[in-house]
């Protein structure tokens, strides 16, 4: 997936042009540049270089470094600026982050994946050195002085005699004209580990201020003259429902009415039908949604429930023909015959929603002939084409301007709220519309995470697996939002959603392994799904890693060497560079560090408390992060109630680019899969999702909060993502801390009282 | 017209008197620093000071709020921004999304307000119906006792 999406963003060919008009800064970009048109700044100053600008500075001698990304949280823009001024040798007080509007120029614009500082801190890095480069050259000939002889220290070029010129004298006395080949861009000397100065420190983050005072701009902040509120108003059914007919009689006598868009037809990537009601005040509007009196026809998904999506999960995995195959290595049926000591068991995650604490909301209007949309999105390459598609237009028609964005974690990256907004706005001849989801919209009309339903089987000889078959059931995600990305499965019956498989092809040495990955059809149509923080890694490594150490115990194995035997770094498992150098080792490394520090196995326990062990390496083969936890709890077996007392995270991220930022990630992330492990449920019910609002629906609170120990394993590797993969390693280690605690094994997220005590009852 | 005193100054707002007031003071008076999370009470993003204590803007009507000094995030210590809540918050880089802050932030200040130094139980108990969905509820904890030693010149 990493590989096909790469392919998108592709530069081959490309030159990287370094160019500025007399005495007013310098632009750095990627360009393809017409035959005519031979230098950087005869294109600048011809006013037509329609390029990826990456890096700009003003004649002051500021840099603004432009971020294709969104700030969900995890100040993606500090540490990608980081990477630039690092090569730049610019004093960071100069460096600045821009958020471009979308355009075709950028190439892939997705925020997702813990791509961002994975995907960009190469490319960022020589950007920065190949401005440097070009200010040196500059820099040395004001001084009288060859280029070699010349470096560059902050903000100023300096020759080895001495004498110094400042950027800003630089960049405001000369014209700079400097062409990049590809491979003159690749053969440049990067710094490496050890040499920096700027990556690898804690810089605060460009976003934090203003979220302290008060004057961050997030999408729900935007006001444009003129414009209206929309409020959607719930369908009765999550998917398949459509209006028939709109009373307005009561909603026309709320002062501020405007009027309602009712879609009967329905949009692919929104809904089947839906209605809106616009008022000139949002208070006007969301008694107006209330005020309209709908009559709806509910479609086929009326009665579907969770029920239902489980048991055609169940039906599905029983039928030896379903899905398709991810991993197949050896011969499991035969291994399975040799196995001495055997075991299988069934694991299970609910629905889970994204619940980003700033509803989605998104402001639209069409000016001059072209679409604005306004709102924090992860997926501007998506949200753009398909509000296009959506009005008619073209897709160079739409601009998508970013913002602040109140959490993420993958629902943004969904083009609903923007082709909604956008929608509105049509329907109201252009006038800007402000949508707005209600809390309660937010909940049943996310893109959620899916229920899935796996099974695992696995055969230990002489103290190792040599057998591991895994059937993954769940709603396909991929195969709705982008099916085009979709890889063929191994058995070339068709195609597989990786993003509902990944993490399966986990990094333990089991010499017959096969995964079979199985679509939920029932889950898709009712319960249109999406990508929610780590995505499959929270439910396949919940099954692996509860598995492995359920399939240690029962060979009189400790779960902790029973890991460390089956993580030999052998062959495929070998890892390679850049990012899986080093392999199983790593993720070795990073159990023994996360283990030894939290006293697996060790520390003195009371009646009721155990310590629980699992690794990961989230999110993808192609791009894993080496992630070890001990989880140790404290279960009350007669109330079933469960008290995270202690998490201990030890994550190798190869290059900490800025560590606060990688802590702050950890411990959210751990916190977050703590959240979702334990108090997140969520059901459906007559095909409507059945809680509501924060009081049915009921995330961690501040005392449900337990102490969250990160250790940050840094050895000089690329640096790796770091915003998912703690959130898939905290559940199955509290699951099997629950076991050591009280003997009872839970399969089932969330991990409620209830299934505790039933736990319990079978143990 | 109701008449509301928001950060010290008199605002005339045109609306009908059961809109809630967070809504004024978003959508009306432009004050985007406070936030809307529920629309129930139930998550805290939405809370402003009425008069000194912390409230959530979206249970309250304009009506009732006519008269009492509000106070939002924008206006905290006198509009001079650097409130010792404020300093720690920074200090600890709390935010990661920075949505639920300023609501974090109003209910810290009003607390340490009416309890300069309180214990941890007291402070788990003051700050439970305030959501954060990045899960930052540890830096707030530990913000929280970094404040109250600011306010008490440590």
């Amino acid at each position: 997936m990493t590989k096909h999406m790469k392919k998108i963003g592709n530069f081959s060919r490309r030159q990287v042009l370094v160019g500025s008009a007399a005495g007013a800064g310098l632009v750095i970009g990627y360009s393809i540049l017409p035959q005519a048109v031979d230098s950087a700044s005869k294109a600048i100053a011809a006013g037509n270089w329609d390029h990826q600008q990456y890096l700009t500075m003003d004649a002051d001698g500021k840099a603004y470094v432009y971020v294709t990304k969104c700030e969900i949280g995890q100040h993606v823009g500090t540490a990608l600026a980081q990477a630039v001024a690092e090569e730049l040798e610019i004093n960071w007080e100069d460096v600045n982050v821009i958020y471009p509007d979308s355009h075709a120029k950028w190439g892939l614009m997705i925020t997702g994946g813990s791509w961002s500082v994975n995907w960009t801190f190469d490319r960022n890095s020589r950007i920065g050195a190949s401005a440097r480069i070009a200010l040196i050259e500059t820099g040395a000939k004001m001084l009288g002085a060859s280029p070699n002889n010349c470096y560059a220290k902050n903000s100023s070029v300096i020759s080895n005699d001495g004498r110094s010129v400042s950027y800003k004298d630089i960049l405001s006395k000369n014209t700079i004209d400097r062409t990049f080949s590809e491979e003159e861009m690749k053969a440049i000397k990067l710094k490496s580990f050890g040499e920096y100065s700027i990556v690898g420190q804690s810089k605060l983050p460009f976003d934090l201020p203003g979220k302290i005072d008060g004057s961050a701009k997030y999408g729900s902040d935007v006001f444009v003259p003129n414009m209206v509120y929309g409020i959607p108003v719930p369908n009765p059914v999550r998917w398949g429902a459509i209006p028939q007919s709109v009373d307005e009689s009561e909603a026309k006598k709320i002062d501020g009415y405007v009027g309602a868009y009712v879609e009967k037809n329905g949009f692919a990537r929104i809904n089947t039908g839906y209605v809106v009601a616009f008022g000139e005040t949002i208070w006007a509007a969301m008694n107006a949604a209330k005020a309209l009196k709908i009559k709806w026809d509910l479609g086929e998904n009326k009665n579907v429930s969770s029920e239902d999506i489980r048991n055609e999960s169940v039906r599905l995995q029983e039928d030896p023909s379903s899905g398709f195959l991810w991993v197949l290595e050896g011969d499991t049926e035969e291994a399975m015959n040799n196995a001495s000591t055997k075991h299988s068991a069934v694991y299970e995650t609910s629905i889970a929603y994204h619940g980003c604490h700033e509803p989605m909301n998104c402001t639209a209007y069409e000016k001059d002939g072209i679409w604005h949309l306004h709102g924090g999105n992860q997926w501007q390459s998506m949200a753009q084409p398909t509000a296009a598609a959506a009005l008619g237009v073209e897709a160079d028609k739409v601009v998508c301007h970013q913002y602040l964005a109140g959490t993420g974690f993958g629902r943004r990256t969904e083009p609903d709220n923007f082709v909604l907004a956008a929608q509105c706005s049509k329907h109201l001849g252009g006038r800007p519309v402000k949508l707005m989801f209600t809390r309660e919209q937010d909940m049943q009309f996310d893109f959620h995470r899916t229920p899935t339903y796996q099974v695992v089987e696995g055969g230990v000889e002489f103290g190792r697996m040599i057998a591991m078959n895994h059937d993954v059931v769940a709603g396909w995600s991929t195969k709705r939002a982008a099916p085009g990305f979709m890889p063929d499965s191994v058995d070339k019956k068709g195609k597989v959603d990786q993003f509902s498989t990944n993490g399966s092809d986990h990094w333990y040495d089991i010499p017959n392994h096969k995964v079979r990955s199985i679509n939920n059809e029932l889950s898709d149509k009712a319960l249109p799904v999406g990508f929610l923080r780590a995505v499959a890694p929270s439910w396949t490594f919940w099954a692996v890693e509860s598995f492995i150490d359920e399939m240690a115990k029962k060979a009189g194995e400790d779960p902790l060497a029973f890991r460390i035997a089956h993580l030999t770094a052998n062959g495929k498992n070998a890892g390679s560079p850049p990012n899986s150098v080093g392999g199983a080792n790593r993720l070795k490394n990073a159990l023994l560090v996360a283990a030894g520090r939290a006293g697996y196995g060790v520390k003195p326990l009371g009646a009721n408390e155990g310590m629980g062990i699992a690794c990961v390496s989230s999110q993808e083969r192609g791009s894993p992060t080496w992630t070890a936890c001990v989880a140790e709890v404290k279960v009350d077996p007669n109330s079933g109630d469960l008290t995270v007392k202690k998490v201990t995270v030890a994550m190798d991220v190869g290059t900490a680019v800025n560590p606060e930022g990688v802590k702050k990630q950890i411990e959210g992330s751990t916190l977050h899969g703590i959240s979702l492990a334990l108090y997140e449920d969520m059901t459906m019910r007559n095909g409507s999702i059945e809680q509501t609002n924060y009081d049915t629906w009921t995330p961690m609170r501040l005392d449900q909060a337990p102490e969250v120990e990160t250790i940050i394993i840094q050895n000089g590797h690329y640096p790796a993502g770091t915003g998912e993969p703690a959130t898939t390693v905290v559940a199955p280690a509290i699951a099997n801390a629950i076991e050591n605690a009280i003997g009872a094994r839970v399969r089932s997220i969330p991990m409620t009282p209830e299934k505790i005590k039933s736990a319990l009852r079978e143990a | 017209m109701t008449v509301l005193t928001v950060n010290g100054v008199n605002q005339v707002v045109d609306a009908p008197g059961d809109t809630r007031l967070l809504w004024v003071i978003r959508e009306h008076l432009r004050l985007t620093g406070t936030k809307f999370g529920c629309g129930l009470g139930l998550c805290g993003a939405c809370t402003v000071h009425l008069n000194g204590e912390a409230v959530r803007s979206c249970q309250v009507e304009i009506a009732d709020a006519e008269g009492a000094m509000i106070t939002t995030i924008e206006g905290l210590n006198g509009g001079q921004g650097g409130h010792p809540v404020q300093q720690a918050w920074l200090e600890l880089q709390v935010p990661q999304c920075g949505y639920c802050q300023s609501g974090q932030m109003m209910n810290a200040a009003a607390f340490l307000a009416a309890n300069p130094s309180p214990s941890d139980s007291e402070i788990i108990e003051a700050q439970q119906g305030n959501i954060c969905r990045c899960i930052t509820y540890n830096r707030i904890k530990t913000a929280i006792r970094r404040a109250s030693d600011i306010m008490q010149g440590a």
